[in-house]
């Protein structure tokens, strides 16, 4: 075969590609889907030797139609609420074999936030070594878009839909970090499919540490959230630039690192792409009034996390991506 | 050992049965578009294409990219205007990428290192061309007559090759040793016959050139000052511009000028003069322009037409620059000027549209000057070719500058009438000599689609980091008595800071952010680095059409195909 043919022979080249393929194409997420570049993202950086329990969820769904599994790697799913428990057993078990591949549990926000919560703080509390990943795409999306504990304030679901009473969600997104870091663990982070440099960094630096650590990553949905499935990483992106999504680092619970915003964008940039915020847009004094209140929540971000660029930090939301001639990002 | 049922596992990697390209209602493509450098660009030079090579530290294939387009880069590197900077995408960003002197770096390091130019030496049957003026569109046409393979006879009526670059143009923007190595490196490219002193309608005839070649290009330039016509008193001794320029330019020296000096004009030969003269010592030199000096926001119609890189220099050397005036009459005592009346005037569209100049009554104003110097414009001396000029002008066919009613004769440069830049002419020269090959190999003349170059919104500007251009080291106007060149050019650190803050535009970068981003592993990254997006391939099978990919392409490189 000529090295012309052998360039654009799609099926060889796929075995030939720089990186480990943990999660590999033909899986059926949606056009756009957040989740399965992040899962795509965390396994390419904590690969190859590692396993995963999987919770319930869409990243279950769709990389696992039976008989087929987009999975390359050891992959366990049991129900939704135990995924932690079932990693521990897995780590215990790998411990006792005296082997070292490492442990991954994943799990959306519902499978970490409400369903698998007791599972996770037990799994943290005993001192695992496992790294669990939460990926946060902020509704149950596999059952058809219901709230759950990590829904922002203000977006509709199906089950939060605004109307007369109420604009949307009317309770806060549960601050899972700030739970997780109560559980004095050595490591917990927050990442975003649209930093995938500080997203990979995070990863080896939570694989490295060892013991019981979290990520949470941040994982638009098209379908979910309402938005073309081309604007996934834009929108992504935009939380993180609004400061409604800060992206944090800390270890044994106290605050060690953020990506600081070098240009703070207003709310509004980011909730405007979106059909589950439309209802914030009608123009009424309550949409006006909810507008207010998110900015407020974003501005307290900022100000809790010090998010304002203009600090040490070489990378910030601007330089974090910065692409060069051929592709030397920085992590 | 525990039996797992069949239906509680799959084997790794399964899904790849499952082609879900059959999603997809839209498809991304790779689609090389012109950056607007390129597309700006009179000589067809394609900036972007060598900043490319440049970064990646190929200095010698950077340049080779630039000669095949333009032979002269040193020389245009010094003197072009560069209407590529102006629509550099980074100039909106942050500030244009300074790809002039990317270019004269590139033409300098060509003739310290000897880089021979791409023309292979022609075959023992090539048809012969006759080219008619050694300036920048004759050398232009010569070279690329050379490198389609033909031999080319060069006629050149004064001593040496260069045109108006020669002898116009002063040796503080262009050194003579510079424009000496460029011209004598093509000249002695095989094939060439260079013939100077040869002067058309006296030396040779145009019917002799066209029974001895295969083809002809005419590009005599204008060489004549144009006179004043005025309907008021001039003195006797009045010289031209271009004539005290061309002085100036051959013997350094001019006759003095004590006192106060106004220039008439706008152009380059007007802004070189005033620039010349306060270097010979000229304590008061005025430019009467009935247009405005370069500035944002300045409509392209109402600009003057000199490089607005000498218009800003000019300015630093003392010269006072009258906007929007017009001579109405001159002040005489005797055969001797004392000043001058000047009037307020813009050029304003007439019943049909066409920009006219009015001048304001009432709003006239003296100025006192000893000396006047009429820069108004340059002519085509039609010697030996009396029956292709038309109203001061060859008229031909705008893109491939074909003689109208001729087929294989074609003519370009300054002669054309309708631009002035060596740039310009180095195109003319170039499209020519294409047409010329097109005619001689039985092909028709069709104007080719202008190339839509990538408009600044279609760049994903997130993955770019501000970063102020190199600047080049200028002397300062104090110091600029003499011959020395005023602008000093950039270093290798200088250029290749350039080019890598070059945004790429259409073309890809192999930033990785297609092959980083997509969701469903659909694209893949190929082990030969290229820069033309081969480096890519997308795996259509698996393809979803998500758009993500097109969306976080940085270059607009990536686009959306139904």
């Amino acid at each position: 075969m000529s090295a012309e043919t052998a360039r654009h022979d799609a099926k060889t080249l796929r075995h030939q590609q720089p990186r480990f393929r943990g999660l590999e194409a033909g899986h059926r997420a949606c056009q756009g889907c957040g989740e399965a570049l992040a899962a795509r993202l965390v396994t390419e950086a904590a690969g190859p030797d590692v396993m995963v329990a999987n919770a319930t969820g869409c990243l279950e769904v769709f990389t696992t139609p039976w008989p087929q599994s987009a999975w390359r790697l050891p992959w366990i799913h049991s129900v939704f609420g135990n995924a932690a428990a079932v990693a521990a057993g897995m780590e215990a078990a790998l411990k006792q074999q005296g082997r070292r591949t490492r442990v991954l549990a994943f799990a959306g926000d519902g499978g970490t936030f409400d369903i698998g919560f007791q599972a996770l703080s037990g799994m943290m509390e005993r001192g695992h070594d496992v790294l669990f990943v939460c990926f946060d795409n902020e509704a149950y999306m596999n059952t058809g878009v219901q709230r759950s504990g990590s829904t922002p304030h203000a977006a509709m679901t199906n089950t939060s839909p605004p109307g007369t009473a109420r604009m949307g969600k009317r309770h806060m997104k549960k601050d899972i970090l700030a739970i997780l870091a109560a559980h004095r663990i050595p490591y917990a982070a927050t990442a975003s499919v649209a930093y995938p440099s500080d997203l990979r960094k995070k990863v080896r630096r939570a694989m490295d540490t060892g013991g019981p650590v979290f990520l949470q990553v941040h994982s638009p949905c098209p379908l979910g959230w309402g938005h073309d499935s081309d604007l996934t990483v834009q929108v992504a992106r935009l939380a993180v630039q609004t400061g409604l999504f800060p992206l944090v680092e800390m270890e044994r619970g106290e605050l060690i690192g953020t990506l600081p915003i070098r240009e703070v964008r207003p709310v509004t940039d980011y909730l405007r792409l979106q059909q589950r915020f439309r209802h914030l847009f009608a123009g009424d004094f309550r949409a006006e009034k909810e507008l207010e209140h998110l900015q407020a929540i974003a501005d307290r971000n900022i100000e809790r996390f010090e998010l304002r660029g203009g600090g040490k930090e070489r990378y910030d939301t601007e330089g974090a991506d910065t692409v060069h001639r051929g592709g030397d990002r920085w992590a | 050992m525990t039996q797992i049922p069949p239906g509680a596992f799959a084997q790794p990697g399964t899904s790849l049965e499952f082609k879900t390209g059959s999603w997809r209602v839209q498809r991304p493509v790779h689609r090389h578009r012109a950056a607007p450098c390129h597309a700006a660009c009179p000589a067809g030079e394609d900036a972007q294409a060598y900043l490319a090579r440049v970064e990646v530290g190929d200095l010698q294939g950077a340049w080779e990219t630039l000669v095949s387009a333009n032979p002269l880069p040193a020389i245009t590197g010094r003197v072009c205007p560069h209407p590529c900077e102006t629509a550099c995408n980074r100039g909106q960003y942050d500030e244009a990428i300074g790809i002039h002197a990317v270019e004269r770096y590139l033409g300098d390091e060509a003739l310290r290192r000897e880089w021979p130019y791409p023309v292979p030496a022609p075959g023992s049957d090539a048809p012969r061309v006759a080219v008619v003026g050694a300036g920048p569109a004759g050398l232009a046409a010569a070279y690329h007559l050379l490198r389609g393979g033909c031999r080319v006879t060069l006629v050149e009526a004064l001593a040496a090759a260069g045109g108006t670059v020669r002898t116009a143009i002063p040796r503080y923007r262009l050194p003579l040793d510079t424009l000496e190595a460029e011209t004598a490196r093509l000249l002695a490219l095989p094939g060439l016959d260079f013939r100077p002193h040869t002067q058309l309608g006296r030396d040779v005839s145009l019917e002799e050139l066209r029974s001895e070649h295969a083809a002809l290009f005419l590009a005599p330039g204008r060489r004549k000052g144009q006179e004043w016509n005025a309907d008021f008193a001039i003195p006797g001794d009045l010289h031209t511009g271009l004539h005290l320029l061309e002085t100036w330019v051959a013997e350094g020296t001019l006759p003095d000028h004590p006192g106060a000096v106004a220039i008439v004009g706008g152009g380059n030969t007007a802004v070189d003069l005033s620039r010349v003269l306060r270097r010979q010592g000229v304590p008061s030199v005025h430019l009467i322009t009935h247009q405005r000096i370069p500035a944002p926001g300045v409509p392209a119609e109402d600009v003057m037409r000199a490089n607005p890189r000498e218009v800003a220099q000019a300015v630093e050397e003392g010269v006072t620059i009258h906007e929007h005036r017009g001579v109405r009459r001159l002040i005489l005592r005797g055969e001797r000027v004392v000043g001058m009346e000047l009037v307020h005037m813009k050029k304003l569209p007439d019943a049909d549209g066409r920009l006219q100049r009015v001048a304001f009554e009432g709003t006239e104003t003296v100025l006192h000057v000893d000396h006047v110097i009429p820069a108004i414009g340059q002519e085509v001396d039609p010697a030996g070719f009396e029956a292709l000029v038309e109203r001061g002008r060859i008229p031909v066919d705008p893109w491939w500058g074909r003689v109208q009613g001729q087929t294989h004769l074609f003519a370009g440069g300054d002669a054309r009438g309708d631009h002035g830049s060596v740039s310009e002419a180095v195109g003319d020269g170039r499209r020519a000599a294409l047409g010329i090959l097109a005619v001689l190999a039985g092909e028709s003349l069709e104007p080719p689609t202008p190339p839509e170059p990538v408009p600044f919104s279609d760049l994903n500007l997130h993955y770019f980091e501000p970063a102020p251009a190199a600047r080049e080291p200028v002397l300062p106007p104090q110091e600029r008595r003499g011959l020395e060149e005023v602008e000093g050019g950039l270093d290798l650190h200088g250029v290749r800071h350039e080019a890598h803050r070059c945004l790429s535009c259409g073309e890809c970068l192999a930033c990785d952010n297609c092959w980083t981003l997509c969701p469903d592993q659909a694209v893949l990254k190929t082990r030969e680095r290229a820069a033309d997006g081969s480096h890519y391939v997308f795996d259509y099978d698996y393809c979803k059409g998500c758009g993500i990919c097109a969306r976080e392409c940085p270059t607009g490189y990536i686009r959306m195909e139904s």
